[in-house]
């Protein structure tokens, strides 16, 4: 009998040996889909740059796809129920529709798919985890730089993108808040075009000739910002009119610096990018993790571009 | 038996666990830093190789940089179809060279060269040249910063600015260098597994990071204030190792961030893949000396020890099969050995013992059993003599029958038990020839109960209590004596009683009659008869004397009632 208990001992001896052994499981990388808005954006271009570094840091197989306009949701859907049939663990998304992605995110999370969404929002609440800027104080600070400036009568002009889209309505419910906090403002007009700078162009254009009077143009991101700023330049209102641009590109870089763009919110993409990476790879690992972060943001003017700050901030690295 | 205490294959088990459990905690420690130093050491002189081979080739390119810009030097000399060939040429070379620009005294600009883009109208801000710096005098290399003298092109750039030596003083040129060079420096140095390297100036500023964009965007940084307090070299805060090295002839720095965690982790598991089998194999190693102890020397212990257990208990009958493992130690084969030896010689002992008593007794009985007083022999055959002369033939026939019976019964073929009646026949023929000797001085008489009468009787027992109390208890009488023996059961013992009216004994008397052997060396003594009960029946039986002086005496004799010899030898 003590024999047989001995036995029992060191049989359980060796399986907590093997047990502890056997610890070590070789882990296959997680697949994670970056569905974007876009792919040719510089905005968007620094994000991808960003998801790319931290899936060398991670080491993580991550697939990068978006739609060719940033109106195609359907598209978007499509790229998330071929990520799920793909087997993605995790898909990082940005919806060009608040609610219109909704329900392809909703399934994407029904079949155990972990959704990280960066930039812009959906209207679902299986979202785990949410990056990007906060767009309501985004908004206010574009409304603060149009306001740092001495005309005693503002008429503001709001070149905003897809009415369906999250951040864009954020920004201008941000800068419209601000706006009616200042007495001098006295009319705020919001136009909606296609996203491209063309459209934007042909928008502002448009603004300007009904409503002369309009002295600050308001361009809510990359693309409408340098058809806003260029709309400016042609028209050649220099210093008459005030106009603040979302996000940064060279184009816009060079409209500050000839005077026709007064100021840029700068967005950081590359954060979010990296973070929505980051942050679906902590998730996956169990590993605590911000359910809502907001990434910085800065107003560049003509006045800090080149300081170091600016410069980090308005040109892209990598 | 005490039960407590340890069984051997557990004492010795434990003590072997215990011993390397011990070693192994005392060892541990001492040898896992020793061994965290000896990783740190290693990773240490790898981030210092590291670094060193980054800082040289480093130096190498700023140095080839640094002939270049000689040569731009002299090309300023030249004229303008020359200089134009010897830049298309240059550019073709350098692809990483960005712009080449040049300035005056005050740092005004006054050309710019590019293989792609051409100068932006009006310049209002000019990143590629620090006036204060060459007012200061000296060229400097520059932190890296982005172009600002094109339209619609931003590189980041690191700018080299030397003064032009040929034609005149004061001017300068400025190379800017694409950053995307350094990277291809820096960005494929790994140190150990998450280790890099990166490249700062003497005040901290990163001049370049592998992750230069994550550090723009906040999301990473580095403590370049105390990496710069840092001597060349390697230094170990916690868990990182920073090695640095600085470069020739620059402000820059190569710093190496190493990870010892993940070394010292990386070595550890190395250590503990060879610890698992290393641990099965000491547990298979103290499963089998358990075994073999359990086989080799427990077992045979155990079993050595209930044999002896059960020879305490019952030596009579045990028998012991000494015990012959192939496998049992040499010791414990010996003492198997001689326990069952030892068993062997007790046993025939105890036997020699047992054989020795009887046979002593035997002897004993038949010696005593021979003893016929001579004396009453030849007073016997002197009386009947003297009867065949006076023609008292009755009596002499009487005398000699008693006689012969006397004797016939004492013989009884050798039996040393026979029948209570012969037994008092026996007494009877005894007191026959007693009374005609001593006519007139005493008469006897019996009192039997006839259920007793087949009962086993030792022999001659009465005989010796009657010649006792005829010589001194009637003897010495004036009045008749009269002599009863009475025979009654009395539970499962008879008892035979002698008693006489005689002078008595005092309680000194009895005493020396119980302990004393016959002087005479005639006949048998009471304390024999009773010796010989005792030897026959036990303790219990035997003879206990009652008298009082110049009242008579009563000897009791006390014997269990048995019927068949083989009754008493199961006693």
């Amino acid at each position: 009998m003590r024999k047989s208990r001995l036995l029992a001992a060191a049989l359980l001896l060796c399986l907590t040996l093997c047990a502890c052994g056997a610890r070590q499981k070789p882990q296959t990388p997680y697949r994670m889909v970056l569905i974007t808005k876009s792919t040719t954006t510089q905005f968007w271009l620094s994000a991808i740059a960003g998801a790319g570094a931290a899936k060398a840091e991670y080491n993580v197989d991550l697939s990068i796809v978006g739609p060719e306009t940033e109106e195609d949701y359907e598209c978007q859907n499509r790229y998330i129920r071929q990520a799920v049939s793909d087997g993605a663990d995790a898909i990082i998304f940005s919806a060009i529709s608040y609610s219109e992605n909704a329900a392809a995110i909703d399934e994407a999370a029904d079949a155990g798919v972990k959704i990280v969404v960066i930039d812009s929002d959906v209207a679902s609440d299986r979202v785990d985890a949410r990056i990007g800027t906060n767009n309501l104080e985004a908004g206010r600070m574009a409304a603060s730089a149009a306001l740092d400036m001495s005309a005693p009568e503002l008429y503001v002009g709001v070149v905003n993108f897809d009415q369906t889209s999250r951040n864009g309505q954020e920004r201008e419910m941000g800068l419209t808040n601000a706006f009616r906090e200042d007495a001098r403002v006295r009319e705020i007009r919001t136009i909606h075009v296609q996203t491209s700078s063309e459209a934007a162009r042909e928008g502002a254009k448009r603004l300007l000739d009904e409503y002369p009077e309009t002295n600050v143009l308001i361009g809510l991101n990359e693309p409408l910002s340098v058809g806003v700023g260029m709309a400016a330049e042609e028209l050649g209102l220099g210093e008459a009119v005030r106009v603040v641009g979302f996000d940064t590109n060279v184009t816009c870089v060079d409209l500050l610096r000839s005077g026709d763009m007064s100021a840029l919110i700068v967005q950081n993409p590359y954060a979010m990018g990296y973070l929505g990476v980051e942050t679906a790879w902590k998730i996956l690992e169990g590993k605590p993790f911000d359910a809502v972060f907001d990434t910085a943001t800065a107003i560049v003017t003509r006045e800090n571009m080149f300081t170091a700050e600016g410069q980090q901030a308005l040109f892209s690295f990598s | 038996m005490n039960k407590k205490g340890l069984p051997i294959n557990v004492i010795v088990l434990m003590t072997v666990v215990g011993t390397v459990l011990a070693l192994s905690a005392s060892v541990l420690p001492s040898f896992s830093r020793l061994y965290r130093q000896t990783l740190i050491r290693s990773a240490e002189t790898t981030g210092r190789q590291a670094v060193a081979q980054v800082s040289s080739t480093v130096d190498e390119y700023l140095s080839t940089m640094e002939s270049s810009m000689s040569n731009i030097s002299a090309a300023m000399d030249w004229d303008e179809t020359e200089r134009g060939g010897f830049f298309d040429v240059f550019f073709r070379i350098r692809p990483n060279v960005v712009a080449i620009s040049t300035y005056d005294a005050d740092g005004a600009l006054l050309a710019c060269y590019s293989p792609t883009h051409s100068m932006r109208k009006q310049v209002e801000q000019n990143l590629s040249i620090d006036a204060e710096r060459i007012k200061n005098g000296g060229g400097y290399v520059s932190a890296p910063h982005v172009v600002t003298l094109f339209e619609g092109y931003y590189p980041w750039v690191v700018t080299m600015v030397r003064p032009i030596s040929t034609e005149g003083e004061g001017r300068w040129a400025a190379l800017d260098i694409s950053c995307s060079e350094l990277s291809r420096y820096i960005n494929d140095v790994g140190i150990g597994d998450r280790g890099y390297c990166f490249l700062m100036d003497e005040d901290g500023n990163i001049v370049y990071h592998p992750q230069q964009q994550l550090i723009y965007s906040s999301l990473k940084s580095e403590n370049t204030a105390l990496i710069s307090t840092f001597d060349d070299g390697a230094h170990t805060i916690g868990n990182v190792i920073y090695s640095v090295q600085s470069i020739k002839n620059t402000p820059w720095r190569v710093v190496g961030v190493s990870y010892v965690q993940e070394a010292l982790s990386a070595g550890l598991l190395e250590l503990r893949k060879s610890l698992i089998p290393m641990g099965l194999l000491l547990a298979s190693a103290a499963l089998i000396i358990s075994f073999l102890l359990n086989r080799v020397l427990y077992e045979p212990i155990r079993g050595l020890e209930s044999a002896m257990r059960q020879f305490e208990r019952d030596a009579d009958h045990f028998s012991y099969e000494p015990y012959h493992p192939a496998l049992g130690a040499r010791e414990i084969q010996s003492l198997s050995q001689s326990f069952g030896h030892m068993v062997g010689r007790i046993q025939q002992l105890m036997k020699q013992v047992r054989e020795e008593e009887i046979n002593l007794r035997k002897t004993e009985l038949r010696a005593l059993q021979a003893q016929i007083n001579p004396h009453f022999l030849y007073n016997t055959l002197d009386a009947i003599t003297w009867m065949c002369e006076r023609g008292k033939t009755d009596d002499a026939v009487m005398m000699v029958n008693a006689l012969a019976r006397l004797f016939r019964i004492s013989i009884s073929r050798g039996r040393e038990l026979i029948p209570l009646r012969s037994e008092l026949q026996h007494a009877e023929c005894y007191l026959r020839i007693l009374s005609i000797r001593y006519r007139g001085q005493f008469s006897y008489r019996f009192v039997t109960d006839e259920d007793c009468l087949d009962c086993l009787c030792a022999k001659i027992v009465i005989q010796p209590i009657l010649e006792n109390a005829i010589y001194h208890g009637i003897n010495g009488l004036i009045d008749e004596g009269m002599i009863t023996v009475s025979v009654r059961g009395e539970g499962d013992d008879v008892v035979c009683t002698v008693e006489d009216n005689g002078v008595g004994m005092t309680e000194e008397q009895i005493a020396a009659v119980m302990q004393k052997e016959r002087s005479d060396k005639a006949g048998i003594g009471i304390k024999n008869v009773n010796d010989r009960l005792r030897i026959y029946f036990g303790d219990a039986y035997g003879i206990t004397i009652d008298s009082a002086p110049d009242e008579g005496t009563r000897v009791f004799i006390r014997m269990p009632r048995i019927y068949e010899e083989s009754e008493y030898e199961k006693k």
